[in-house]
């Protein structure tokens, strides 16, 4: 440690000596005048030159004490695959290719199994759950508060949610452990960066599209500050697995719908996409702004680490994702959700004058509704589904049922409807005057509205202050009521 | 109705409370233009200047009647004695006007340190913040950077119960065209001029040569690029002139980003521009002086380059690169056979020459 222990030596024996001859006329005031000297000529620099010696001993005891055999060979095949990952050429092919493979693999995957649970959960569980508390002499309103309201809810949130984590998230992690992401980030990073934000913000956009809690949560993987705030603050803008089936229903029957049958399909899957893609630009304009608006203040550092590769462990992996990510985001959603059902339950069953609460809301809400070319029915469902988006369009049913009584879905009021039949859908929302414009302002405010309540909680978590927590909450439904608002009013101008 | 009726008339209104709201903030207002007339004084002795009533009213931007009432308060309060027309500082109004330079000039090293303000905005938030900020905040604030001596732009710190130490630099012109000078202090006002000076790169730290000069541009070379600015910017850059054995070993190196990949070089200073967490974060990733770098992959969107630096690569965008200086040409070949042998530079370009009066050097390693 040659710097500090020579220079250190050499100043204190100096002054020790003048200290000692100075003898008894020394007092606490020359003690501190001289740190004080002590201090300017040391100088501000002295930090940095104590590391660089360290680093400098610690390089030569290495030098001489280790050796790495097969070192030089492993770095080369790093070298090969990074060349090619990240090359001009193959680098964003390679990346869609990849990437289009993880999203499909999970849509394929999940579609069985989500019918499984849900024929389990739904089909079986839930009359054996009415027939027993029926038999052993429950109140009507107690089962149908627990039974149609927690249970369904829950049931409902976790056949649609369950299978595509339990699929998404694997895959994800076992690219991670490859050490393929950190490449991504690596090449994604320059648009990124334009609009101040991290390339590894990628990767937890990537994982909003599972799961927007999730996203939230591998946000810690950015160790910038002001990046990671405005990576958590933007990750609603990924649509996530509990709105993909809102967008793809509605796409289906509305805009599906104005084309010639052959052409449905792809119109609407167009549509889906699009408004995917739309939440992206808005995460590329919602960081632009935020980095040089609010966040001006946040430091700002970037490293990007590109680890050596290495074979996954693909069993492991499959465990701690199932334990870290998939059950966590499960559990934290039935939490959520099963109080939220007992709510749904309750505004359609306690009447005022002989009216459901729910109807009073739905009129409340509804002029305000249409001013933002929706309606009262699906602003009340997306209050009351503050906790979980796979509730929305099953509320939305149900509500609209009970308010128009029409015909073709047999349910009682608060439960919530699950149907097939996308002309059943279609005739019970025409009940309910939809137009086209209420179906593609849905498709709007299911991107840009309020993220979850397990979203919002995980973000005060992760990010531990209400301030951003608010921000991340309110700046998207800010948005959402705007972007409505002009399209209904638009809309209505042109008078499509 | 005077001051005393209104406020009692305040305190008996149930809903009242804006009167002396309104107050506070007068008093409060007061407080500021009576703080700043202090700090432009004491500046102005600094510079051995006679401070005026006209530059106080220039300074603060008040109507020479407005200023002329201020001193006058301040006479009263204590502050400032009259000799010959002259508004000079008693003792009271001297610290005072040292808690408010020194208030500033930390918390320019704090939003340097520890936010991601940008370097133009510093000046104006400090000139803010330096109101209300008390000498025990001060020295917490100290105390948490780590007890700065100078602020970001190379200012000196005043001690709390000391005086101030001039920066001891002199004017950029005054220099010779075969001189080399180092950068002590940039001026950060007014705020235009400090703009262009951190547009073009200059901080303090930085070697100056070949400093030439015509009635209507200043030329001069800083890490082998030429600045030439108008002479009123360039005489808010103040220099110390380097000794000239100094001005000959010191390395001025190339950018990082000027490294074609594959090559290999070794890095020589990291400039001032990166500061704290970011330069902390450099820093604990090994990149230091003598350390040597390697651009390995260079993005398919264009901006980060990965860096082999010991044995890890990261990558690092361009506009940090541009700030990490590696040795130039000269300087490859024998990087290179130190990089094969795996041990450090016997003296890292940076240090200072044994002669120089810190005596830091590296010999004690053996």
């Amino acid at each position: 440690m040659s710097v500090l222990a020579t220079d250190g030596r050499q100043l204190s024996t100096g002054d020790e000596r003048r200290l000692v001859t100075d003898g008894p006329r020394v007092t606490p005031d020359d003690i501190l005048q001289t740190a004080a000297r002590l201090r300017r000529e040391v100088g501000q620099g002295f930090h940095e030159q104590l590391m660089a010696d360290m680093y400098a001993d610690a390089a030569q005891l290495a030098g001489r004490a280790v050796t790495q055999p097969g070192e030089a060979q492993r770095f080369d095949l790093d070298r090969a695959i990074d060349r090619i990952v990240t090359s001009r050429l193959w680098g964003f092919p390679l990346m869609i290719l990849l990437f289009t493979l993880v999203f499909w693999i999970t849509i394929a995957g999940a579609n069985i199994p989500s019918q499984w649970l849900s024929s389990l959960l739904i089909g079986v569980v839930y009359p054996w759950l009415n027939s027993a508390a029926a038999a052993i002499g429950v109140p009507g309103w107690l089962s149908g508060l627990l039974i149609d309201g927690v249970y369904l809810a829950t049931a409902w949130v976790v056949s649609v949610m369950l299978p595509p984590m339990a699929i998404f998230f694997p895959l994800f992690t076992l690219l991670e452990d490859f050490g393929y992401l950190p490449r991504v980030a690596f090449n994604l990073d320059n648009a990124f960066r334009k609009s101040g934000a991290h390339g590894k913000q990628a990767l937890s956009m990537m994982m909003g599209f599972g799961c927007n809690a999730a996203g939230v949560v591998a946000t810690r993987v950015i160790d910038s500050p002001r990046e990671r705030i405005i990576a958590m603050i933007t990750n609603n803008f990924a649509l996530c697995n509990g709105r993909w089936p809102t967008q793809i229903l509605i796409a289906t029957i509305f805009i599906g719908g104005l084309v010639p049958a052959w052409l449905a399909g792809f119109v609407s899957a167009a549509a889906v996409v699009s408004i995917a893609v739309l939440g992206v630009a808005f995460t590329f304009g919602v960081s632009w702004f935020l980095s040089r608006t609010m966040l001006r203040g946040e430091v700002s550092t970037f490293s990007l680490e590109l680890p050596p590769y290495r074979p996954p462990r693909i069993r492991q992996t499959i465990v701690t994702s199932l334990i870290d990510r998939t059950i966590y985001v499960l559990w934290r959603a039935v939490v959520f959700a099963a109080p939220a059902g007992a709510v749904i339950w309750l505004i359609a069953n306690v009447t005022i004058a002989g009216q459901p609460i729910a109807v009073y809301l739905v009129n409340f809400l509804n002029p305000f509704g249409l001013l933002l070319g929706l309606n009262g029915v699906i602003l009340l469902a997306y209050v009351v589904a503050i906790p979980a988006n796979e509730i929305v369009i099953p509320t939305v049913l149900m509500l609209t049922v009970l308010l128009t009584g029409a015909s073709g879905i047999d349910s009682g009021a608060g439960v919530l409807v699950q149907t097939n039949s996308n002309a059943t859908i279609l005739s019970v929302l025409g009940a309910g005057g939809w137009t086209l414009l209420t179906g593609v302002n849905l498709m709007l405010f299911s991107l840009l509205h309020n993220p979850c309540s397990t979203t919002i909680y995980t973000i005060y978590k992760e990010s531990g202050s209400k301030k951003w927590t608010a921000v991340a909450a309110l700046l998207p439904l800010a948005m959402g009521l705007i972007v409505t608002f002009v399209v209904a009013q638009v809309w209505r101008l042109v008078g499509i | 109705m005077d001051e005393s009726t209104l406020s009692f008339l305040d305190r008996l209104r149930p809903l009242g409370g804006w009167l002396s709201r309104r107050q506070r903030a007068r008093e409060r207002r007061a407080r500021i233009d009576r703080e700043d007339a202090l700090k432009y004084i004491h500046k102005t002795e600094a510079k051995g200047r006679r401070p005026t009533l006209e530059g106080v009213a220039g300074a603060l931007g008040l109507t020479l009647d407005e200023a002329a009432r201020l001193l006058g308060n301040m006479q009263t309060a204590g502050l400032l004695v009259d000799s010959d027309g002259t508004p000079r500082l008693t003792a009271i109004g001297r610290d005072s006007a040292l808690h408010i330079i020194r208030a500033h000039r930390l918390w320019e090293r704090y939003l340097a340190e520890e936010t991601g303000f940008a370097e133009e905005d510093w000046h104006g938030r400090a000139e803010a913040r330096e109101h209300e900020l008390t000498p025990a905040e001060l020295d917490t604030l100290a105390a948490r950077l780590g007890y700065p001596t100078h602020d970001p732009h190379g200012d000196p710190i005043p001690p709390p119960d000391g005086a101030l130490e001039p920066h001891g630099g002199t004017p950029l012109a005054g220099l010779t065209a075969d001189q080399a000078g180092r950068i002590v202090h940039l001026e950060d006002e007014p705020a235009i001029l400090y703009a262009q000076l951190v547009a073009e790169g200059l901080s303090p730290g930085q070697i100056v040569r070949n400093v030439t000069r015509t009635p209507e541009r200043v030329h001069f070379w800083t890490n082998g690029d030429e600045h030439v600015l108008a002479p009123i910017v360039a005489a808010n850059i103040f220099v110390t002139p380097l000794p000239g054995d100094e001005a000959a070993t010191a390395v001025v190196g190339r950018p990082l980003t000027d490294l074609p990949l594959g090559e290999s070089a070794c890095v020589v200073a990291l400039a001032a521009g990166l500061r704290g967490q970011e330069r902390r974060r450099l820093l604990d990733l090994g990149l230091l002086p003598g350390t040597v770098v390697t651009p390995e992959l260079r993005s398919p969107g264009g901006d980060p380059t990965a860096y082999l630096i010991r044995g890890a690569t990261i990558a690092l965008r361009a506009e940090q690169a541009r700030q990490i200086r590696v040795t130039g040409e000269e300087g490859r070949r024998g990087v290179r056979e130190r990089g094969k042998a795996f041990t450090p530079a016997p003296q890292h370009p940076f240090t200072p020459a044994p002669s120089s009066p810190s005596g830091v050097t590296n010999d004690a390693d053996n």
